[in-house]
């Protein structure tokens, strides 16, 4: 258990290689969101028809330093009315969530055959992630709940109308997906059994089949796809800033480098959480190595597998309209978490089924029988309170005015 | 050596957490200066070797509960200010004072015990035994030995969500006709979010 | 405890960094507040009104049954480590605890604990817009003052109401003449 560079105690070496790995892990964070900001307009502006950022650098491959340059030079404004400490806390409380739940995910080694993801350097064997440790996944829902004060308190303390609504979306929306997300992640645990992340990327070595978007069934990742893209407030989910109803949400006051810094900590938590979903899901840096050596390959793989999710994230937004904060709120409490609980019991039935020896197509008939059960009692719940609320409503007298005046809706 | 400085350090975080919660004169600053505390808390549990319990402690204390405290914070009003001179419970006062004489009572008992009988040495109680990981273990005693603890804990959750939906029910329809646009379970149309 | 050492670096990595970057932009930046600059920003309007101290209790339901989901989220992450070890045995538990779960998330579901929904109303339609579709069906149209005398002042929901998307609403309620049809109101 555990990063086996400590195995040996502290020594000089050991603290050399925590301290590199944790630069390379900050500096791999940084230069991403660098290229994220930039792919991301990009191919937002490829998909729309226009050209995007071409003016600084090549391809405008600078044009985000270009921007976090000027935000360092622009005036930095603190409403009169707001909670002074706390409004400069907040963006403390965005940013570090967002670097520490990326020293989890294991960017390289070669886990195939008998390596087991570890790399000799000095004389210490060690991992290729910056931390293991051994509370593993759990490191992850740990900091998405430190990143909903992050949000929750920039709003609250503004002292502002639009930043307040903005938080208060956020802080609900984000604690409803959270719970979506912890359990689409129990099934990667329960497939696993361990929650250190560099075993799960070493239980999926092998090939394609193996990876536990297969293995569990595809249901948990795609829950956890839109769960993350919810936490993230990324589009189709961004009610945090739905810039037509609430201008900018949370950070609407804000300015200057204070706002960069919620700017970087969104961006980065893309990131990150594109790296995780590698990491549970598809086998992190595993893939073939035809020639030359595996531990390139790992990386090479790594990498292509997080820009596939990154331009994923962008493809959402650039193809989604917004969702209504009654259809986010009823998806995410309503069905992905009903579903995946139901869906996390099956898998674990199934395998105690095989352990135990029952026949599967008996276990597999006996839970889709128990989740038409359960199905039909939600549905019935959400039926009553329908007709709960429409008792409630009194119905409007039939006036003509009604309809002209303000519009049939 | 180490051991001692995290002690020391989680310690002050916890205390000065603590005292912030009472001082504080803002309920979001208390409420924050409890999230320092829970996490003070974690990271004593961490260097208990208690992984899981320390991130249990972050994930539904800081991560749930505090959000819920934030939440009735904001549902009552920040700046609400009431008067200290009302007592909403008869009584009140002097059962406060009599309780609070009682636990710096018992307090001062533990700490003068407590010189007495610590002699430094280790406790002696011993961690879990068996295989595996601190969470397996745990697992395998929540799991068997605790089994009708864990199965109570879910008539609990029960309870504690049907208590929530009585203290927030909305009033009969026929109380709110006059009320316009009140919406499911009470809810007022000032500020709601949407 | 060696394991979390990493973390701490990375911690104080990202700390420093903001710090750095708010420190920096501290000396660089103009700093010339004015009353109109550090008003609350509310698109060009002088605020007239306070903040809404308060909130609709719906939230607190969701933090409340986010805590029992939470707590089940974190019983079933040592289930999950060792449930084959328990067997059947570890699996009816769990099942048992989920169904109790379960029936407290659909009691909580009944009884509206998670609508966000607009209200709805109903409303009848007959004789106020013909059922024909027509190139003027979807346009809003304007009553003669005659008929909108004598009517009660509209429900101050309405006054907010999206007029907006009347016009795309209207086409769709123009074409049923003899239907009810939902309507929301802004909260």
């Amino acid at each position: 258990m555990g990063d086996p560079v400590f195995n040996g105690g502290l020594d000089l070496g050991v603290l050399g290689i925590v301290a590199v790995k944790a630069l390379i892990g900050f500096t791999f964070v940084m230069v991403g969101v660098i290229f994220m900001i930039w792919f991301e307009r990009k191919i937002i502006a490829d998909m729309q028809s226009r050209v995007g950022p071409d003016r600084a650098g090549k391809w405008g491959l600078l044009q985000t330093l270009a921007d976090g340059i000027k935000l360092i030079f622009k005036e930095d404004l603190s409403p009169d009315r707001s909670d002074r400490l706390v409004y400069r806390l907040a963006p403390y409380l965005s940013v570090a969530p967002a670097f520490l739940t990326f020293t989890i995910v294991p960017i390289g080694g070669v886990f195939r055959g008998d390596d087991d993801g570890t790399l000799r350097v000095l004389g210490n064997d060690t991992f290729l992630q910056v931390a293991d440790p051994p509370v593993g996944v759990l490191f992850l829902l740990a900091m998405s709940a430190v990143a909903v004060y992050g949000i929750m308190l920039a709003g609250w303390s503004s002292g502002s109308k639009y930043p307040l609504l903005g938080s208060v979306r956020a802080s609900a929306s984000m604690v409803s997906y959270e719970a979506a997300l912890g359990l689409s992640v129990v099934a990667v645990v329960l497939l696993s059994g361990s929650l250190s992340t560099h075993e799960i990327v070493s239980s999926q070595a092998g090939s394609v089949l193996d990876w536990n978007i297969v293995r569990t069934g595809f249901v948990p990742f795609v829950v956890f796809l839109i769960a993350a893209t919810a936490e993230l407030n990324r589009p189709p989910f961004d009610l945090v800033e739905a810039e037509q109803e609430i201008v900018g949400g949370f950070h609407t006051e804000y300015s200057s480098i204070r706002f960069g810094m919620f700017f970087l900590a969104e961006f980065m938590n893309t990131i990150t959480m594109s790296a995780i979903m590698v990491t549970l899901f598809l086998g992190g840096p595993d893939g073939p190595a035809p020639i030359g050596p595996p531990l390139l390959w790992s990386f090479f793989w790594f990498t292509i597998k997080l820009l596939a999710f990154l331009f994923l994230f962008v493809w959402l937004r650039a193809a989604l309209p917004r969702f209504r904060y009654d259809q986010l709120m009823d998806l995410g409490w309503k069905q992905l978490i009903p579903l995946s609980l139901g869906w996390l019991l099956l898998l674990g039935a199934i395998q105690i089924g095989r352990d135990e020896g029952w026949n599967v197509v008996v276990v597999v008939l006996v839970g889709f029988g128990i989740a038409v059960v359960a199905a039909g009692g939600l549905l019935g719940a959400i039926r009553v309170a329908d007709r709960r609320r429409d008792a409630f409503a009194e119905p409007l007298p039939n006036e003509s005015a009604e309809l002209t005046d303000a519009g049939v809706r | 050596m180490v051991d001692t400085i995290v002690f020391v350090l989680a310690a002050l975080v916890i205390l000065s957490g603590a005292l912030g919660v009472i001082l504080a004169r803002n309920p979001v600053h208390s409420a924050l200066m409890l999230i320092m505390t829970l996490f003070g808390v974690a990271v004593v549990f961490v260097a208990q070797e208690a992984h899981f319990l320390a991130a249990v402690q972050v994930i539904v204390y800081a991560g749930a509960i505090v959000v819920l405290f934030l939440f009735v914070i904001m549902l009552l009003g920040v700046d609400q200010a009431d008067s200290i001179e009302t007592e909403p419970i008869g009584g009140q006062r002097p059962a406060a004072g009599v309780v609070a004489l009682a636990s710096v009572g018992l307090l001062v008992l533990l700490a003068v015990r407590a010189v007495q009988v610590s002699s430094g040495a280790r406790s002696t109680s011993s961690a879990l035994d068996g295989e595996g990981t601190n969470l397996e273990k745990l697992a395998r005693v929540l799991f068997t030995d605790y089994l009708f603890a864990f199965e109570a804990t879910s008539a609990l959750l029960v309870i504690a969500v049907v208590g929530a939906v009585v203290l927030a029910r909305k009033p009969a329809a026929e109380d709110v006709q006059d009320r316009k646009g009140v919406g499911a379970l009470g809810r007022t149309r000032s500020g709601s979010g949407r | 405890m060696d394991d979390y050492l990493p973390l701490v670096v990375m911690f104080v990595l990202a700390v420093g960094f903001v710090l750095l970057s708010i420190a920096s932009s501290k000396l660089l930046a103009p700093s010339r507040p004015t009353s109109a600059k550090d008003a609350p920003y509310e698109s060009g309007i002088v605020p007239t009104r306070d903040n809404p101290e308060r909130f609709p209790v719906t939230f607190y339901l969701v933090a409340m049954i986010f805590i029992v989901f939470d707590i089940e989220i974190i019983f079933l992450y040592p289930w999950a480590v060792i449930y084959r070890e328990l067997g059947a045995f570890g699996l009816v538990e769990m099942l048992v605890f989920s169904v109790a779960v379960f029936v407290a998330f659909v009691y909580l579901i009944s009884n509206g604990a998670l609508d966000w929904g607009p209200l709805r109303r109903s409303r009848r339609l007959d004789g106020t817009l013909d059922g024909n579709r027509t190139s003027s069906s979807t346009i809003r149209r304007i009553p003669s003052r005659t008929q909108v005398e004598g009517e009660a002042a509209p429900p101050a929901a309405r006054e907010e109401g999206a007029s907006r998307e009347a016009v795309a609403a209207g086409a769709a309620v123009g074409s049923t003449s003899e239907a009810s049809t939902s309507t929301e109101v802004p909260v």
